[in-house]
């Protein structure tokens, strides 16, 4: 062998080492799968006084320790659609404020960075949230302007290493995300880990936060995920949106929201409420090997049944794969 | 007819709001200065004598990055921010042309959307195009590495022709060119502009008020058209029912900026300082700005 050939080959053992090598590296630092996750499905025909009853009732049944805790509550803010279904609604998030403060929670702060739309109190007020949070005392915290802290990412499958994110939600002990049930036209839906896009600042990232899309978004939502933990998940599935989501579908009464204390478990739930096949779904079906549980032998229904619609969700072309029939 | 002790009241608020260490943070309990409520109350505070404004100037200087750049808040990363046009416009409006400013200014000039790149124009012409845009129209992103957006856009164009009133050279006038070509492509088909583009998955988006009125500042001095019209049009008509101090002071600032009358506007901006919708700095800078371009002139008004 010559030195030229050594040299040679040498060199392409390093290049094929160094390209193969993000596939072999694990993914997220260690597998966090609680050994039995819990879901309760509960019925609600419309937004109204009545949620705080049933939701109240449907939280005991978790047993939840949020006594003395802060607790803060994330709802899917984007944008202001009249007559759609893009934002979880106010009534629901109030409704869970009281709840939790009932529960013995020392604080309760609703908290959001809307994705779109840079004027956060237009958005509050023209939702009806504003009123709500007024009427309710509640605090709520603009994620997007919020004081931002350096976090080394607790998954690599960005590759970004760190995000910058909000103190207000690194500060609280319980972290509720409470998505609206929707299809996405980039992500397939956008339900309880997709929901946590919004605690990245767009001060720091934009609006949108275009670097999530460019490192992928199903990535995006893993490696969050797993850095900031979700407690609890409501979603609130009682008008849900299908087709063009998130801002241009069409809105899709499901009667119902999904309690549980695993986001990989709810997630997978809203998915066969909807009509898909969770393992279809990338974050899904990746975020159960180490976040959380999607096979329901391995989840608890607490209340209610997972029925799927006679007719599955509308998509958008590309998506078509994730629906049942 | 401005109420004067309102606005100097307002701006006294906005100088107890500098934050001990320098600049100004976003809310009233936020201890980080970030770059766009610092800029935005140097810009409200440009005549002002206070020593505030001196330790403002002071202080976006020091925060500069070695490439030129801004940083979005203190402590962030060096690779800079889609802001970075902001902190150029607040300087030049500070008396501040100085070596820095030009620094902020090549970097402007050197920073593009991904999409300008032929390899993703490529991608965004062949497969990936449920997006209507012309990729080979761009302008700037909010951080290095992606794609144009209209607020960084229409930022960066404001600096730019604030930088360069008399002659521009020939690069900075093909950037202009290109971001003008940019925002009259992704406008909305309805009037005005969203975040990006205007039409999604063959769905129009709606306009958002803050892009659109710096979409149309930026626009100032250019030839007038459809698009122009039609987004002069839909601002005026939303406006005059918005209640959200951010989205109304941006609003009067672009509407002012092409001669129609904001007196109505400005009462109704004013009578908002009530409500507590005046906490953050950035959004009470924007309303002092507002309030001013009736006084003291329009800062973010340009010519071609």
């Amino acid at each position: 062998m010559t030195r030229r050939s050594l040299l040679a080959g040498s060199a392409g053992l390093a290049v094929g080492a160094a390209t193969a090598a993000p596939f072999f590296l694990p993914k997220y630092d260690r597998d966090r799968r609680p050994a039995r996750s819990r879901v309760a499905i509960v019925r609600a025909d419309e937004y109204s006084d009545w949620l705080e009853g049933a939701l109240i009732s449907a939280l005991r049944l978790f047993d939840l320790d949020v006594s003395g805790k802060s607790v803060l509550l994330k709802p899917n803010l984007v944008d202001f659609a009249p007559g759609v279904a893009v934002n979880t609604h106010p009534h629901l998030v109030s409704a869970a404020a009281e709840c939790f403060r009932r529960l013995g929670a020392r604080s309760v702060t609703v908290a959001e960075g809307a994705g779109h739309q840079r004027d956060t109190q237009l958005v509050l007020h023209e939702t009806g949230f504003r009123d709500e949070l007024v009427k309710h005392q509640i605090p709520f915290v603009d994620l997007n302007r919020d004081e931002l802290v350096k976090v080394r990412l607790r998954a690599n499958y960005t590759g970004l290493g760190h995000l910058w994110l909000p103190r207000t939600v690194l500060s609280h002990d319980f972290i509720v995300s409470m998505p609206k049930v929707k299809t996405h036209h980039w992500s397939g839906v956008t339900l309880s880990m997709k929901n946590m896009f919004g605690v990245v600042p767009g001060a720091k990232y934009g609006w949108p936060k275009n670097i999530l899309h460019w490192s992928g978004i199903q990535q995006s939502i893993l490696d969050i995920c797993a850095t900031l933990p979700i407690h609890f998940v409501i979603a609130d599935a009682i008008v849900a949106m299908e087709g063009n989501g998130p801002l241009a579908g069409t809105s899709r009464p499901l009667r119902s929201i999904v309690l549980s204390d695993d986001p990989v478990a709810a997630d997978a739930i809203c998915a066969r409420l909807m009509g898909f096949k969770p393992e279809r779904i990338p974050h899904i079906c990746e975020a159960a090997k180490f976040l959380g549980n999607a096979s329901t032998e391995l989840i608890d229904q607490l209340s209610g049944l997972v029925s799927r619609p006679d007719i599955p969700f509308k998509v958008v072309p590309e998506f078509e794969y994730l629906r049942t029939t | 007819m401005i109420d004067m002790a309102l606005r100097t009241e307002l701006k006294n608020g906005l100088i107890k709001q500098e934050l001990c260490g320098g600049g100004w943070g976003y809310g009233l309990t936020v201890r980080q200065a970030a770059l766009e409520p610092t800029c935005l109350s140097l810009l409200a505070l440009r005549w002002d004598s206070s020593p505030a404004r001196a330790r403002g100037v002071k202080f976006l200087l020091g925060m500069q990055n070695p490439n030129g750049s801004w940083p979005a808040f203190s402590s962030d990363d060096s690779d800079g921010s889609g802001l970075t046009a902001l902190a150029v416009t607040a300087l030049i409006n500070n008396g501040e042309m100085a070596l820095q400013t030009e620094h902020g200014l090549e970097w402007l000039l050197r920073s593009k959307g991904r999409e300008s790149h032929w390899l993703w124009r490529w991608k965004f012409e062949t497969t990936d195009t449920h997006v209507r845009f012309d990729p080979a129209k761009f302008g700037w992103p909010w951080q290095p590495g992606t794609c144009s957006w209209v607020i960084p856009t229409a930022l960066s164009m404001i600096a730019l022709k604030q930088a360069f009133v008399c002659c521009k050279p020939d690069w900075v006038s093909f950037r202009i060119r290109r971001g003008t070509e940019m925002l009259l492509d992704r406008a909305c088909p309805g009037g005005g502009w969203n975040a990006g583009n205007g039409v999604v998955y063959g769905v129009p988006l709606a306009p958002h008020l803050d892009a659109t009125a710096i979409a149309l500042l930026a626009l100032g001095g250019e030839q007038r058209n459809d698009a122009i019209a039609s987004a002069l049009k839909w601002l005026w008509r939303t406006a005059a029912t918005c209640s959200a101090p951010w989205s109304l002071g941006w609003s009067i600032l672009a509407l002012d900026a092409y001669g129609l009358p904001v007196g109505s506007l400005v009462d109704r901006l004013c009578a908002l300082k009530d409500q507590g919708l005046l906490e953050d700095s950035a959004t009470l800078a924007a309303v002092i700005l507002a309030i001013d371009c009736l006084v003291q002139g329009n800062v973010f008004k340009v010519g071609s």
